[in-house]
């Protein structure tokens, strides 16, 4: 650490004398220009999380070193001791993290209220600081949302959008001669026409509490239910009764045994050992049913969007990104960084490695589409699950605790609690919450 | 000593101070002091941690309970000379040493409802399935089992050291007199090797009371919130919810059950001659 500190401060001449200029070279006129190598010789940390997007991140951080000239030392945790580091990091105000890869649906409002995320609208009018070809305005709305906080600063820039979708087993459709659901009235009937335990169960979904909060709202949003409604808490709503009735309902009569203790893990096991005709949840990890190292339903799977229902067609999306920390010492030169990971190459690139990515452009590469690595339907049904994206969990503070009551009361449900029982304790303790933590 | 000062007790004197303070680590608003409202509201007035309570205790007894009675038994067992008695005693030892949280991953495989190994042996012996710690209503007995699987070996080994320390002549009185081995256990043996079981008990009690890395690895306290015990619940508060000053409260009631615990293995020690 103190070796790190020394450098930088032999550095900060160089910052300083930057940011002296900055006021001259802040004009429209293209004279100066973009220079990805204005930092050069600078040296950035990054906290990183264990990711898809940031392993394909990681194999390429060499070129940004020789494009810009800085050095990058990173570090990669596992999203929840990374969440707790930095944590630790920013109360301690060590300035020792220059950019990190952030969870938004977690982290998004929790970190902008605490002013950990260095806001980005100034360095995005910057045509010094923002790559000509970068093209704000090529993400999609939902993910543009999705870094946008309530009073417009911008906390990140989006890399990974994980929408949720319905995956199916083309082989037993066909076999039933059934095709993939288009409304919330006909999924139980096609569950229960495709059930055939032990061998096949109708459908899988998370049980686990806490995990289970961000498949929920496959079924809440086209039921019509929000969690909030005028700043209050929404929870016990006849929209959130019918949701909850439906999701325990589907798991406890036509799920595999355990499911109610099931995370994404055991989902997409059972998924991919065969035992299970319908699954629905994020589009990224389709990438292992299409491995035939891991799965033995290689070729099999059909990709669709989510059923509509009497509320709509929604798709959850949640957002992660490259955000640059308030309280580092580099924040122009840590922009640079997180708007190369961010930019049009890059998301190729994880699109190519079947990561999904909020750039529209991305969707009709020529090199994606030559060389897909991911099935036809699946590039469609992500693409237009985008088009329908809305952030799956409240843009509240307490983001993890709101998790763990509504997946309680998910939990209770299917081991047989009435609906309307469970999320009555539910919406007292989300109502509770909020008061302590929305102020 | 100004090791001690700084690694021990100043901590513990810092998350008692702060059990009494309001603070979310992650926002700008300095702690704010409070009182006892936090024991006020984890004594009366949180079911969720007056269940964690009784569920960490249950699932102590439960647990160590029956690592007691196996324990003993297979130190009975190893206590006699048999051929081979070397190699099984070392294999008997074997998961003390394995890591927790390694053990748990692999646990999670093996009680997974349809695809783990254990719900296949019980279907080999003509068992109907289990679900394991994939219900409310089972999974405290699951993860019992895990910490039984491990810990055993510990009330063993000291058993067994009791065991190899006890006189003959009671034996050879009590065979003269012609009682039965049943006799001679329950009226000789037990009662020598009380210290040493107690012991070993107490130890156990007291790890089991602080038990987290199973739990964490294999249900984080679910399904619903059976599982959860203090320390989970502690560790939600703290790093899942930030809620400092609670979690702390916490943390201050559980190193008061925990001290309680040590407090009579100290003196059952001193009470008991060996």
């Amino acid at each position: 650490m103190p070796a790190r500190r020394l450098t930088r401060r032999a550095f900060l001449a160089t910052a300083a004398a930057g940011a002296a200029a900055g006021p001259f070279v802040f004009t429209p006129a293209r004279a100066q220009g973009f220079n990805w190598k204005r930092f050069q010789g600078k040296e950035l940390f990054l906290l990183l999380t264990k990711h898809p997007f940031v392993d394909v991140l990681e194999k390429n951080i060499p070129e940004f070193e020789s494009l810009s000239g800085m050095k990058v030392k990173w570090e990669t945790l596992p999203e929840i001791q990374a969440r707790q580091k930095m944590t630790v990091e920013m109360t301690a105000n060590s300035g020792g993290i220059d950019a990190f890869f952030t969870s938004l649906h977690v982290e998004k409002k929790r970190f902008w209220k605490a002013g950990w995320y260095h806001p980005l609208n100034q360095f995005l009018q910057d045509a010094t600081l923002t790559s000509p070809d970068f093209d704000w305005n090529d993400f999609s709305p939902g993910a543009r949302a999705g870094v946008t906080q309530p009073d417009g600063s911008i906390s990140a820039l989006a890399a990974f959008i994980d929408a949720n979708v319905l995956f199916y087993r083309k082989d037993l459709f066909a076999s039933k001669n059934v095709t993939p659901p288009k409304t919330l009235a006909e999924l139980e009937p096609l569950v229960q026409k495709l059930h055939a335990p032990p061998g096949t169960y109708g459908i899988v979904l998370r049980g686990l509490k806490n995990a289970n909060a961000t498949q929920y709202p496959s079924i809440l949003f086209p039921m019509g239910g929000t969690y909030l409604k005028d700043g209050k808490a929404a929870l016990d709503s006849k929209e959130q009764v019918a949701s909850i009735d439906l999701y325990s309902k589907l798991l406890r009569q036509y799920g595999p045994p355990g499911v109610v203790n099931f995370n994404w893990y055991e989902c997409s096991a059972s998924f991919m050992q065969g035992q299970v005709a319908i699954y629905m949840d994020g589009v990224n990890f389709a990438s292992q049913f299409e491995d035939p190292a891991k799965s033995k339903v290689v070729g099999k799977v059909g990709y669709a969007m989510l059923p509509s229902g009497p509320g709509g067609h929604f798709s959850p999306i949640y957002i992660t990104g490259m955000a640059v920390n308030a309280q580092s010492r580099n924040k122009e030169a840590s922009y640079l960084f997180c708007q190369w990971a961010t930019n049009k190459a890059n998301a190729v690139r994880e699109l190519m490695a079947g990561v999904g990515v909020g750039r529209t452009s991305t969707w009709d590469n020529p090199e994606v589409k030559a060389k897909p690595k991911m099935p036809a339907d699946w590039y469609a049904a992500y693409q237009a699950s985008l088009k329908i994206g809305r952030q799956g969990l409240p843009e509240i503070v307490a983001v993890t605790e709101y998790r763990d009551i509504i997946g309680v009361a998910i939990q209770k449900a299917i081991e047989g609690a009435p609906p309307a029982q469970v999320l009555a304790q539910a919406q007292k303790e989300f109502q509770d919450m909020l008061n302590r933590t929305e102020v | 000593m100004l090791l001690v000062a700084v690694i021990i007790v100043y901590p513990i004197l810092y998350t008692v101070w702060m059990s009494l303070q309001e603070w979310f680590a992650s926002s700008l608003a300095a702690p704010q002091f409070v009182g006892l409202a936090n024991y006020h509201k984890i004594a009366l007035a949180d079911a969720r941690f007056r269940e964690a309570v009784g569920r960490t205790v249950y699932f102590t007894v439960v647990a160590v309970g029956a690592e007691t009675l196996l324990g003993l038994a297979m130190a009975l067992l190893f206590n006699r000379e048999f051929w081979g008695r070397g190699l099984l005693r070392t294999l008997a030892i074997l998961p003390m040493v394995a890591t927790p949280t390694a053990i748990a991953l692999v646990f999670v495989m093996m009680y997974h409802p349809s695809l783990g190994v254990a719900n296949y042996l019980l279907s080999v012996v003509g068992l109907s399935p289990w679900r394991w710690t994939y219900s409310s209503q089972t999974a405290l007995y699951a993860l019992a089992l895990v910490d039984v699987w491990q810990w055993t070996p510990l009330i063993m080994l000291i058993a067994l050291a009791g065991l190899a320390s006890l006189p003959r002549e009671p034996y050879e009185a009590a065979h003269i007199d012609g009682a039965s081995t049943l006799r001679a256990f329950w009226h000789i043996t037990l009662p020598l090797l009380r210290p040493a079981l107690v012991v070993a008990v107490l130890f156990r009690a007291i790890d089991a009371l602080k038990t987290f890395d199973i739990i964490f690895v294999m249900t984080q306290g679910g399904p619903a919130n059976a599982s959860e015990t203090i320390n989970i619940l502690l560790f939600n508060q703290a790093f899942s919810y930030f809620n400092m000053g609670y979690a702390s409260s916490m943390a201050v009631a559980l190193f008061a059950v925990v001290m309680g615990a040590s407090l009579i293995l100290i003196k059952v020690r001193r009470a008991t001659t060996w």
